[in-house]
């Protein structure tokens, strides 16, 4: 008995802990966007307003940028998606040799820091004219995005059973109305985790952005930068909850598939 | 239902019962294993016999009733402290540990030293016959020779009970026979009082001391495989173990009188039965061909190998019969049926 | 089919690569020839086949570098070790019980992966500022709590809080996928709950532990976001000093010798990966 009640008592500390060290600061952060100003130490702001959003929201620039995002994100995942894949199939379905070797490959051009990478790029950049353009920017993007889309989905694909297949086969369908009756419906919530990961993953791109599309292409995070330097703390609020909206709208959607494992599997080389 | 003999049985059971997720799984269980005795539970899915060895395992706890090893009340002690060994129904080989490995875990739980820990290992290994791949690893030895690393596993910790959930069950049929009669060989030499639960009534009849056939929750019957066969307690375990032809209808000495009318003669005399809940039961061996008894024609032969089954209509009942292989009866045809044996059932029990 | 993405990576990230590492070590014709144009101190070589390691004998013999270097792989391997643990702990609670507290525990977790980082990193810093959440409760208690704002212990917090949600469903995902059976045989033959995590389940989730350590380690050796906002000028992360090199002070050879050196660094913890890959693959048979 005694024994039940420790174990209530630290689970609960130990949900309270991690709630602080997770959520603390994104409430605190959040708390910052309602607030006229906050005086140290007072555990609540002094006051309450809504003034710093109307700010937001009249500021054209801001916007500008959040739909400068939003554009580049839609495009990186669809020109993603066309490249990667058909490669996330074969990578998945068919054993060449050197395919592992490929696959680490793959994610082992990740492992060089960006920095380095992107002055090397804006050299070739520069060569095929490519600087400040709206195609240098969603290639560097699409680079950021080629680990999620190859190797999520290609786990994807190697986990559809073949008897499935084969009994479509067996009842009179052709190899494509296989693909798209059984095989592809099969694969899609691997398929939608690498796309909402390349999602985010095109939102959250920074640096290469910087280098390549300013002072032309200004986006969200390269505007953050600047916020958090130029603005109030409260405007750097305001803009964080509004552009922390996608991310949690869009993994709310697929939490279900994040959690049962798609993106754990995705990630064991086969 | 118990049959009890002296102070300290192997295993007892009394008044145990089971409630998951709402429903009753086992409800007022009573079992008693002699030392040394192998008691198979016998039932189909859903009777309650995996949750039953769970109980005496330990990895469920009873609702209600106790359960004593060697006399000892162990309800409340969790499985690592139960003198108690299972041998799982996949056999639940550690991957990463070769067979030595798995089947030394327990003793070096038990910090037995390192010499003792390779005798009772190797000594153990010798007695299943895998001695050759003392040092392998369990994804690269067959089925039946990973059943075999189990069970050394579980005979090596000296348990006071041990325990078989569906051992034969990933087996293929022609290793069954062997691998059954090598377990019980194991068991009698070392004389362990052991619990296997099955739904092969083949596997209990072949290996079991008794078997104590179950049905929702309850234990239905609890004998010796002979006398189950030919005394069952109730109609389920009439149908459950063998196969029986059945009626409703009555028996008188030396005629069983079907639902329909029809009058067939008897060889033994019976108990007589009568009531309106009384149902006739034959075995198909001793449903006799012959030259006098009740008209019936022959439906289907099928070959079974040294016998054949003839499925017979005998007025408006279909019955089967088994006769040897060598001059069955061709389809079509008109035969006299007699019944060697029968018994009855009034509601539902045994009438002797 | 397998072509595009290979394609695309090898002409715009390996290639890139490989003109950056031979910028540093010296080659600065073609496609090197515009940042060569604006560097600082830089060392160059007249033939292709010739090279010089001066540039690194820069980067080596500087101190600041020294320090960023010891900062980045103190702080790489805390963050790694305490994700990993914090990891287990959460998979062990949630593997054994089952109950409210341990799906909250785990839904926690993965939290961070909604944020970006960018919003997470400034979050971060202003919860530990000096006029912070932990400063503002510590007060209210009487107390008077250190500013870890622009420290590198702020710079390892949101390292640990951006790095948590993959390590934690990478190391869920393999706890759980011990059977169930396995477990039970082991508490059968007499093991404790601590003998079973040490012979069974850690054992046997191990691959996707070196997983989630390495892609963690890769992660914080190469930050950037993070450690520019939450941490100090110096010492700071390589990600943010390589940054700085080449954008302030002009030396961006000396600023590819760092990168270098990280992805030396980086690809050690990546064989890891490989040789965990393979081992998993060898034990299922399937090598």
């Amino acid at each position: 008995m005694a024994v039940r009640w420790v174990r209530s008592a630290l689970g609960a500390v130990a949900v309270l802990a991690l709630a602080t060290f997770v959520l603390g600061p994104l409430l605190w952060l959040a708390a910052h966007a309602f607030a006229t100003s906050w005086t140290f130490p007072n555990l609540l702001p002094d006051g309450w307003t809504l003034h710093w959003w109307e700010e937001v929201f009249a500021d054209a620039q801001l916007f500008s940028s959040v739909r400068l995002s939003l554009a580049f994100a839609l495009t990186t995942i669809v020109v993603s998606s066309v490249l990667c894949l058909p490669a996330a199939y074969a990578f998945g379905r068919f054993d060449f040799p050197g395919r592992r070797t490929l696959l680490i490959g793959l994610f082992a051009t990740n492992a060089f820091p960006k920095t380095g990478l992107f002055v090397s790029l804006a050299a070739l950049f520069y060569a095929f004219d490519l600087m400040t353009t709206f195609t240098g920017v969603v290639i560097v993007h699409v680079l950021g995005t080629v680990v999620f889309m190859t190797w999520i989905p290609a786990a994807a694909f190697a986990a559809v059973p073949r008897s499935l297949e084969e009994a479509a086969r067996d009842a009179g369908a052709g190899p494509a109305r296989v693909f798209r009756s059984v095989t592809l419906p099969m694969a899609l919530p691997g398929i939608l985790v690498a796309v909402i990961m390349s999602f985010l993953a095109s939102f959250d791109e920074a640096q290469g952005t910087y280098l390549v599309g300013a002072p032309v292409f200004y986006t969200m995070p390269t505007e953050m930068y600047s916020l958090v330097l130029n603005y109030p703390r409260q405007v750097a609020a305001v803009f964080s909850i509004l552009l922390s909206i996608p991310s949690v709208a869009l993994l709310l959607l697929v939490r279900r598939h994040i959690m049962g494992g798609q993106l754990a599997e995705g990630f064991q080389i086969r | 239902m118990t049959s009890d003999s002296g102070d300290h049985a192997g295993l007892r059971l009394r008044g145990v019962g089971k409630e998951l997720g709402g429903r009753s799984i086992v409800a007022d269980l009573d079992l008693t294993v002699a030392r040394g005795e192998l008691v198979c539970l016998l039932g189909p899915s859903g009777c309650g016999k995996t949750t039953t060895l769970r109980m005496i395992a330990g990895f469920l706890v009873p609702d209600t009733g106790v359960v004593e090893i060697d006399g000892v009340d162990v309800t409340g002690v969790r499985p690592e402290r139960r003198p108690t060994a299972m041998v799982f129904q996949n056999y639940a080989l550690w991957p990463h540990m070769s067979v030595f490995d798995n089947v030394a875990f327990g003793l070096k739980v038990r910090k037995v030293a390192k010499a003792e820990i390779a005798e009772r290992v190797e000594e153990m290994l010798e007695l299943v016959n895998l001695s050759h791949h003392i040092r392998s690893r369990p994804g690269r030895i067959s089925g039946g020779e990973q059943q075999r690393v189990a069970l050394a596993r579980a005979l090596v910790q000296r348990p006071a009970v041990l325990l078989l959930d569906e051992p034969l069950s990933n087996l293929d049929a022609k290793l069954r026979v062997r691998v059954r009669e090598d377990i019980r060989e194991i068991q009698q030499r070392l004389g362990i009082t052991t619990v296997v639960v099955t739904h092969d009534q083949d596997e209990a009849l072949s290996m079991a001391d008794r078997i104590a056939v179950m049905n929702d929750g309850r234990i239905e019957q609890v004998s010796s495989p002979t006398e189950l066969y030919r005394w069952p307690a109730t109609r389920f375990v009439g149908s459950f173990v063998g196969v029986l032809n059945t009626w409703s209808g009555t028996l008188e000495p030396d005629v069983a009188v079907l639902g329909d009318g029809t009058r067939v003669p008897l060889d033994t005399p019976a108990a007589s039965a009568a009531g309106s809940d009384t149902e006739i039961g034959v075995r198909p061996e001793d449903v006799v061909l012959g030259r006098n008894g009740a008209a019936a024609d022959v439906a289907r032969v099928v070959p079974r190998g040294h016998f054949a089954e003839v499925v017979l209509t005998l007025g408006e009942s279909t019955v089967r019969a088994y006769v040897s292989g060598e001059a069955p009866p061709a389809p079509g045809e008109r035969v006299c049926v007699r019944f060697r044996r029968a018994i009855a059932h009034a509601d539902g029990r045994l009438v002797r | 089919m397998a072509a595009p993405p290979l394609l695309l990576v090898t002409v715009f990230v390996a290639f890139p690569i490989v003109v950056a590492v031979a910028y540093s070590l010296g080659h600065v014709g073609g496609l090197n020839a515009t940042i060569a144009s604006i560097a600082r101190e830089q060392h160059t070589v007249d033939a292709w086949w010739q090279q010089t390691f001066a540039a690194y004998g820069d980067v080596f013999a500087d101190e600041r570098f020294l320090r960023d270097l010891g900062t980045t792989v103190l702080v790489t391997l805390v963050t790694t070790v305490a994700v990993v643990l914090l990891a287990w702990v959460i998979a062990l609670y949630l593997r054994m019980s089952d109950s409210i507290p341990a799906k909250v525990l785990s839904a926690l977790a993965v939290v961070p992966m909604f944020i970006p980082v960018v919003i997470a990193s400034w979050a971060i810093l202003t919860f530990y500022a000096g006029d912070g959440f932990v400063r503002t409760i510590v007060q209210a208690f009487g107390g008077d709590a250190p500013t870890l704002g622009y420290t590198v212990v702020c710079i390892t917090i949101g390292m640990v809080w951006t790095q948590l949600p993959f390590a934690t469903l990478m190391i869920v995902s393999g706890v759980q996928g011990v059977p169930q059976p396995l477990i039970e045989a082991a508490a059968d033959a007499g093991a404790s709950f601590g003998r079973i995590v040490r012979s069974v389940i850690a054992p046997m989730a191990l691959v996707p532990t070196v997983i989630a350590a390495t892609f963690t380690a890769i992660g914080t050796l190469g930050a950037f976001t993070v450690p520019y906002f939450t941490g100090p000028n110096a010492p700071t992360m390589l990600g943010v000093e390589m940054a700085g090199y080449f954008t302030s002070f002009n030396l961006p050879q000396q600023a590819i010798v760092m990168a270098v050196v990280v992805f030396v660094i980086a690809a050690g913890f990546g064989a890891l990966y490989v040789w965990a890959n393979f081992r998993q693959a060898q034990d299922a048979g399937r090598v």
